[in-house]
């Protein structure tokens, strides 16, 4: 679509041509629009004016994941032009590689973030090479094997650190601790009482071990009525030496509340020695706070793909999608293009899935199936795929249509569906509700709409810009 | 140098398969050396048992991709859908007279088309297809509940060709012209549909379909234990009889669907069409129909691989997984090769089998082995063993 301005906007450089922002008016609706996304938690109920419920921000903070992800795909699809049915599985290396690293390596989410965004890049790189020699459906293909190889090197191989089937805690990200104030000795029976107060400010408590040989020690936590507490209640990182030794524990506790921690040493264990350091840090451990990471960083990538389309790799990318025979024709490596096309998504894709992981606390395998890569690219089809805002839509699309039209229609579907189909059992409707919404929706916009919403979006902003006179 | 490779690159290509083929074996040798003979042998024939489900599979993969350059992903929801509508005629006690009277026209005037487009417009054909659906009308419902095979054999095929004539209609034919990435998406959209239907309508519990039992006692088939093999492998040798029926069903099945390809008029217009759909339409087949047609052929293909594999191994939504493993045997195959469907087929389930045995904790055989052959065949030879050779290196 050819650029259209309001009348006596006219283009006379090529930076003028290929700006993002051509009119002060588009900057300003564009941060206007930023502004109002940061003030969003404030309106929650647990904000201070307390207007809109809190699932709302977890609804926006899970649609700027999802874009992210899907902006990945965009890169690879949409401007590229190769197909990828093993996204979701890329998304499971980013999410498992950043918890495996926080909880057995003692990495922070600020560092595990980039760390396993590479790594997953790279794994992308590996499952992009079948383009040297296939194309098309044939590469469609290849990452259909990726969707399932990789989800099997995760819950067999891999078992002892991704703990399999079961699913996998993750620790909140923590900006400190700021300071250490105390260093208590602790020992066999000797319970060490902490409190944990404000949601956002948390005692961190870490063990550290003196020497251990033989078996573990046993660590136990008990709120103050003698129970034992739950783990969720806690994020626990297991820190060890080079040669695999125990050395400690971080505890986190994320609600507020009073604890006590004792140490034993198992039979067995000849000496143990363990020391308690205790700080404060600043925690992102609920959901308006993960909001205040995820939100920035979604809108930081997409402003980052939209540039990437505008250099020289991008304009090289999509004419690799145009026409691969006459891209190499013009001198572009279209194999390392190609490449640098799945390295981009893949990371993209790393990204989402660790901030997935960080978003949910929790994470298993059931995350991550073949649904998942389906769902994205359908996201990016009724998004507009090669479209800059393409995947905000798709995504907005599907996650409203998910988690606000179906729970809003699934009252009247129970009352009607049973009467005209008197076979039909009311348990299987619920579950069955979300694939023909979601496949039904994508089959009409293949069939209605290929460009997808975002096409729809362009038309609608020229008309507006060129009113009162239509031609 | 480059010049010896260049000259011998045929001799170089086929003396590295050679040697891949020799490691494979050297490794297999290394892995089977504890095993006993009979296991493996026991191993192999429930491969080949398998595999003959899969190459049914398989060829409905390729029917649809020949004719009409869609791969159908959402196949292995066809053959839920097809399994469970014969389950639901299957076990329904009897069946009304408008009911069954308008199965039995549909199935006559399906029979009569597949033959030829036209031929109910020859009088002595619409007197045989008359004739036919009142008999048919007629067994169906004086016979009751012994002939719930007819039952189901009716109302499977006749749900199954509206499935596959629907879908087409209103899914597949509005994208001609679209590009791959669309056809591709659209059946995967068909999947979730098909998978969200299926549920509603049949639920998520694993249904019994007893079809192969045995007449007398009314209950499952004993396997066979091939004793006359004993001395020579050290072992007895089981084969599960439900897979041994399955298989010769599906063979039955392929050769049918082999014979109808080659002899009907249907089947030749259909070759013709999926060789090249511009020549088709000007010697005056119509391609719309044709590829309607094909669609429901590939239904009816699916359905029966349905009924085989939830009769063999229990029916549930969790049969649409197997067209997932299929896939790898269809490229292996070839795209294009109806023989190539059956041998990757074959293939895939002596790997599937295979990869059980050595490892049966970690889901070797259904969750990783075929993915890696495809993998495989991707980066070897794109084309499969019998496929067309495609000019397109970039």
């Amino acid at each position: 679509m050819a650029n259209i301005h309001p009348a006596g906007v006219f283009d006379t450089t090529y930076e003028e041509d290929m700006s993002v922002d051509r009119t002060p008016r588009d900057k300003l609706w564009k941060n206007l629009a930023f502004v109002a996304l940061l003030l969003v938690p404030l309106l929650s109920v647990s904000g201070p004016l307390g207007l809109i419920s809190d699932q709302y921000v977890g609804l926006i903070a899970r649609i700027a994941i999802f874009v992210i992800a899907a902006q990945g795909l965009n890169i690879l699809v949409g401007y590229t032009g190769q197909i990828s049915l093993g996204h979701a599985a890329f998304m499971a290396i980013g999410a498992y590689s950043s918890a495996i690293l926080a909880r057995e390596l003692g990495f922070t989410f600020w560092t595990a973030l980039p760390v396993s965004a590479v790594l997953t890049g790279l794994i992308g790189l590996f499952f992009g090479l079948p383009s040297l020699r296939v194309k098309g459906f044939y590469l469609a293909m290849a990452t259909l094997a990726a969707q399932f190889i990789i989800p099997w090197v995760l819950r067999y191989p891999l078992e002892g650190i991704t703990g399999g089937t079961r699913p996998l805690n993750v620790p909140a990200p923590l900006i400190g601790p700021f300071a250490s104030y105390a260093d208590d000795p602790i020992d066999d029976a000797t319970p060490l009482v902490f409190q944990a107060g404000d949601p956002y400010l948390v005692d961190v408590i870490s063990l550290e071990l003196g020497r251990v040989d033989g078996a573990q020690p046993a660590i136990e936590l008990r709120n103050p009525s003698g129970d034992i507490v739950p783990p969720g209640d806690f994020n626990m990182t297991v820190f060890r030496d080079a040669d695999g030794e125990l050395t400690g524990f971080s505890y986190i506790a994320t609600k507020p509340g009073e604890y006590a921690v004792t140490a034993t040493a198992e039979a067995g264990a000849t000496a143990f020695r363990a020391r308690v350091r205790r700080g404060k840090a600043l925690s992102f451990a609920t959901e308006t706070a993960m909001y205040y990471i995820i939100v920035p960083l979604s809108v930081f990538l997409m402003f980052l793909a939209r540039n990437i389309a505008r250099t020289r790799t991008g304009r090289a990318f999509i004419s690799v999608r145009d026409n691969d025979l006459a891209a190499e024709l013009l001198g572009i490596n279209v194999f390392g293009y190609k490449l640098r096309a799945f390295f981009l998504s893949a990371v993209y894709a790393g990204i989402a899935g660790c901030l997935l992981a960080y978003e949910r606390n929790s994470l298993s395998l059931d995350m991550f199936r073949l649904d998942i890569s389906i769902e994205m690219l359908a996201m990016l089809i009724i998004g507009g795929a090669g479209y800059p805002l393409g995947a905000l839509f798709g995504v907005t699309f599907i996650r409203v249509l998910q988690e606000a039209a179906i729970p809003a229609l699934r009252p009247w579907l129970l009352e009607i569906l049973p009467v005209l189909f008197p076979f039909i059992e009311v348990v299987n409707i619920t579950s069955a509700i979300n694939p023909i919404l979601f496949g039904g929706a994508l089959i009409v916009f293949l069939v209605l709409e290929p460009r997808g919403i975002a096409h729809r979006w362009e038309v609608l902003k020229v008309a507006w810009k060129i009113r009162p006179y239509a031609y | 140098m480059e010049e010896f490779f260049n000259r011998y690159k045929k001799e170089l290509t086929w003396l590295f398969y050679a040697i891949a083929i020799a490691l494979v074996l050297l490794f297999l040798r290394e892995q089977l050396a504890d095993k006993k003979a009979a296991r493996i042998v026991q191993t192999l024939i429930s491969g080949v048992l398998v595999g003959g489900i899969y190459g049914l599979v398989a060829l409905g993969i390729v029917v649809i991709n020949k004719a009409s350059g869609v791969f159908n992903f959402a196949h292995g929801w066809m053959m839920v859908v097809g399994g469970m509508i014969f389950w639901s005629f299957f076990t329904v006690a009897e069946i009304s007279v408008p009911g069954a009277a308008l199965l039995s026209a549909a199935t006559m005037f399906m029979i009569m088309t597949a033959v030829s487009l036209r031929s109910l417009l020859q009088p002595r054909n619409l007197t045989i297809a008359v004739g036919g659906a009142l008999a048919l009308t007629l067994l169906m419902t004086v016979g009751g509940i012994e002939l719930k095979w007819l039952h189901a054999i009716v109302g499977a095929s006749a749900g199954a060709v509206l499935t596959g004539l629907v879908v087409e209609r209103f899914t597949i034919r509005p994208l001609i012209g679209q590009p791959l990435f669309t056809a591709v998406l659209m059946t995967l959209a068909i999947a979730e549909v098909l998978h969200g239907l299926t549920q509603i309508a049949w639920g998520t519990v694993e249904l019994n379909l007893p079809i192969f039992v045995n007449p007398e006692t009314n209950r499952r088939f004993s396997v066979i234990r091939l004793d006359s093999l004993k001395d020579m492998l050290g072992g007895v040798t089981i084969v599960r009889v439900e897979l041994v029926i399955a298989f010769v069903l599906a063979i039955v099945a392929f050769v049918g669907f082999i014979a109808f390809f080659r002899y009907t008029s249907v089947g030749l217009a259909m070759r013709a069409t999926s060789e090249d759909q511009q020549l088709a339409q000007s010697v005056g087949l119509r391609v719309r129909v044709i590829l309607a047609i094909t669609w429901a052929v590939a239904a009816i293909l699916a359905s029966i691989a349905g009924v085989l594999q939830g009769g063999a191994v229990g029916l549930s939504l969790n049969i649409s997984f197997v067209a997932l493993r299929v896939f790898p045997a269809v490229l292996l195959g070839g795209l294009e090769s109806i023989g190539g469907a059956f041998i990757g087929g074959l293939i895939i389930g002596i790997v599937e089998q295979f990869g059980t045995f050595l490892n049966s904790s970690q889901q070797v055989g259904t969750d990783l082995a075929p993915y890696v052959v495809l993998m495989l065949v991707l980066v070897i030879r794109p084309d499969g063993l019998f496929g067309e050779k495609r000019i397109e290196r970039i």
